[in-house]
């Protein structure tokens, strides 16, 4: 029968042999760094010596005594803690506002999302701008409410500089909150909330019972996206302080790009990329786990 | 004393009119049912008392006190959607328990009050399941569990069973009628299904284009239609429209056979009219002509059985009709016969003004 004899049987490997390449490419970008650096982190190398030889836990050890590093841990987690929960509060507040059926809703929500679309650098580059002492429009407006003149050094005086960066990232990300959550509460079906003003629920408790469990994957996700980049935020405060005055506003990301690239302790650098790894790992794991994500 | 008293009830959606200017009462204890076609208002008049809906302008008062302004919570009103709306994340009992806690009634009386209503709707074994792993019936008596637990004036049902299969429909149409005699509430209900309206109201509200066509207990808008419109809307098989003439005792229709109308003999003669005439009220010929009652000869073209009764499609003066016959009467399509059409039941209707005469 030719008809069937011509009819090839398909090789069943055949799917693997077209993905291969894509495969290859991936591990050869992702996972080969990542060993590498791994391989980098047990050795002694740094850009001042040529001894290279095999260091063991030394680098991990140095760690432990540097109190660098965990200030620098210290100042991002308190950026952390305090950005995130401001953006959720408030991206939330601006969706609830723009759920009502406002006239030209469409364009004002464009205009809200412009400072997210930016690059951050150039954000933090602007609001530097914005922030200089003696030329910026923020002390010059500030001396017209107060009636005279301000000279607020807002990159600078260690007690402004905070309020600055905090200000900065709130002001770029909030937009990104904002849209998620805007098209998580568009998406509660309307009978529901509905129903619970019918029954008399006051605000709080149609959020808390019919709203919040609705909208929570998304919300939770949106959580868990801003709360990593917060964790690796760097270009905001490159713009602004460089991680001065000194290194009081040196967040992780920061301490390991002026060791790795201004020190060029590139084996210890190494090492802090994999305590960096393992926080976020286990972090991430846990917050998964909490927020019902993965059942 | 009326629980319901809605005054000159206009409401716009930008351009368009929804309603065009209501006035309702209804008082204590009845069940009144909203009906009509799709886009008449009827749901938009329901959510208006709801407060749902802000009113464009006019006045509704419930039990007594003007609300037009006032917030849903505030209105005292309870009510079931055509969704169910439960809430997804909490299971029956919490649903049913929602607005009671929400008003901080004690949890003693919640539960008391819980109970009660799960019994009476056959739930009580599904207090702990989540509305996910109900079915559609189900669901649907937890929806109204969740109104009629609460200690409202008014109880407002937005097409409730639109979303059930006909077999289920049923079964709560009886359960929600049994409901209102136990509880004895005011209810406000919407629906467009013409036969819920007919056996479950005390009164039918007939709306039109934002407009009351015409209100009234079932059986009065079913014998005495005011328009063309609520006497083709009201019955099911449908009224048979046929055009016609009058004369000085009846009218005539296009063939030429003249059937006279008792207690009509006032009608000006040579008048275009349009007889309207029930499926219902032509039978087979009899034995004896009825007094008020007219023969006619007529071939059936079609039969469609529905178990007890046949409808039976046949020409007539122009017009098709359909008469609903008892079974046995009708052999087979094609047949010669005669019926006999209950006169002192029919609608003669100006096609100027769609008026009935």
């Amino acid at each position: 029968m030719p008809a069937i004899a011509a009819h090839h049987q398909p090789d069943r490997n055949f799917k693997y042999w077209i993905i291969a390449p894509a495969v290859f490419l991936l591990l050869l970008i992702g996972l080969f760094p990542l060993i590498y650096s791994l391989v980098v982190s047990f050795m002694r190398i740094d850009m001042m010596d040529t001894d290279t030889s095999f260091a063991g836990l030394y680098n991990y050890k140095q760690l432990f005594k540097d109190s660098r590093l965990w200030w620098s841990l210290a100042h991002t987690l308190l950026i952390t803690v305090i950005a995130l929960p401001l953006e959720l509060v408030l991206g939330l507040a601006m969706a609830y506002l723009f759920l009502e059926k406002l006239p030209s809703r469409q364009i004002f929500i464009s205009l809200l999302v412009l400072p997210t679309i930016i690059s951050p650098i150039v954000a933090g580059a602007t609001w530097r701008l914005l922030f200089d002492n003696k030329y910026g429009p923020i002390n010059q407006i500030i001396s017209w409410i107060a009636g005279q003149r301000v000279d607020a050094l807002w990159t600078i005086n260690p007690s402004l500089v905070y309020p600055a960066i905090i200000f900065c990232e709130i002001w770029q990300w909030t937009p990104f909150m904002f849209l998620i959550l805007l098209a998580a509460l568009s998406n509660v079906d309307k009978s529901q909330t509905e129903a619970a003003e019918i029954d008399g629920a006051s605000f709080i408790r149609t959020f808390r019972y019919v709203v919040l469990p609705a909208i929570w994957p998304v919300m939770a996700i949106a959580i868990l996206i801003r709360g990593l980049d917060l964790f690796r935020i760097f270009d905001i405060i490159w713009a602004l302080t460089q991680g001065g005055p000194g290194t009081k506003t040196e967040t992780i990301s920061i301490y390991a790009y002026v060791q790795g690239f201004k020190q060029f302790e590139t084996s210890y650098t190494a090492a802090i990329a994999f305590l960096v790894i393992f926080l976020l790992t286990v972090v991430c794991t846990w917050a998964i786990r909490r927020m019902g994500l993965v059942k | 004393m009326s629980d319901l008293k809605i005054t000159n009830l206009h409401k716009h959606y930008g351009a368009f009119h929804a309603v065009k200017g209501i006035d309702l009462d209804v008082p204590s204890g009845e069940f009144t049912v909203l009906v009509g076609p799709s886009g008449c208002g009827k749901s938009t008049l329901l959510r208006t008392i709801a407060g749902l809906e802000e009113a464009s302008s006019g006045t509704v008062e419930i039990g007594g006190e003007d609300v037009t302004w006032a917030r849903p919570r505030d209105r005292n009103i309870a009510m079931v959607f055509q969704n169910y709306a439960l809430y997804p994340y909490l299971n029956v009992k919490d649903n049913i328990a929602f607005g009671l806690r929400s008003r901080k009634v004690p949890e003693a009386e919640v539960e008391k009050r819980v109970s009660r209503a799960a019994e009476m709707l056959g739930i009580g074994h599904l207090l702990k399941r989540f509305p996910r792993e109900l079915s559609g019936g189900q669901r649907q008596r937890v929806a109204i569990g969740r109104a009629i637990v609460r200690d409202a004036i008014l109880y407002l049902f937005d097409e409730p069973l639109s979303n059930l299969d006909a077999q289920l429909r049923d079964d709560m149409r009886v359960e929600i009628k049994r409901l209102h005699q136990e509880l004895g509430r005011t209810m406000v209900y919407v629906t467009h299904d013409q036969i819920e309206a007919m056996t479950l109201a005390d009164r039918i509200v007939l709306l039109r284009d934002g407009l009351i066509e015409q209100q009234g207990a079932p059986l009065d808008l079913f014998e005495r239609p005011k328009t063309r419109f609520v006497a083709g809307f009201l019955g099911s098989p449908k009224m048979n429209f046929i055009p016609a003439t009058t004369t000085e005792t009846g009218v005539a229709l296009s063939d030429g056979t003249r059937l006279d109308v008792p207690g009509r003999s006032g009608l000006k003669a040579g008048q275009a009219v349009v007889l309207g005439l029930r499926p219902q009220y032509i039978a087979m010929a009899g034995q004896s002509l009825a007094p008020g009652h007219a023969r006619v000869p007529v071939t059936i073209e079609l039969v469609q059985p529905t178990g007890s009764r046949v409808q039976a499609t046949m020409p007539l003066g122009g017009a098709t009709i359909i008469a609903e016959l008892a079974a046995h009467d009708v052999s087979r399509p094609g047949e010669r016969t005669e019926i006999d059409i209950d006169m002192t039941r029919a609608v003669i209707i100006d096609p100027q003004n769609e008026q009935v005469i």
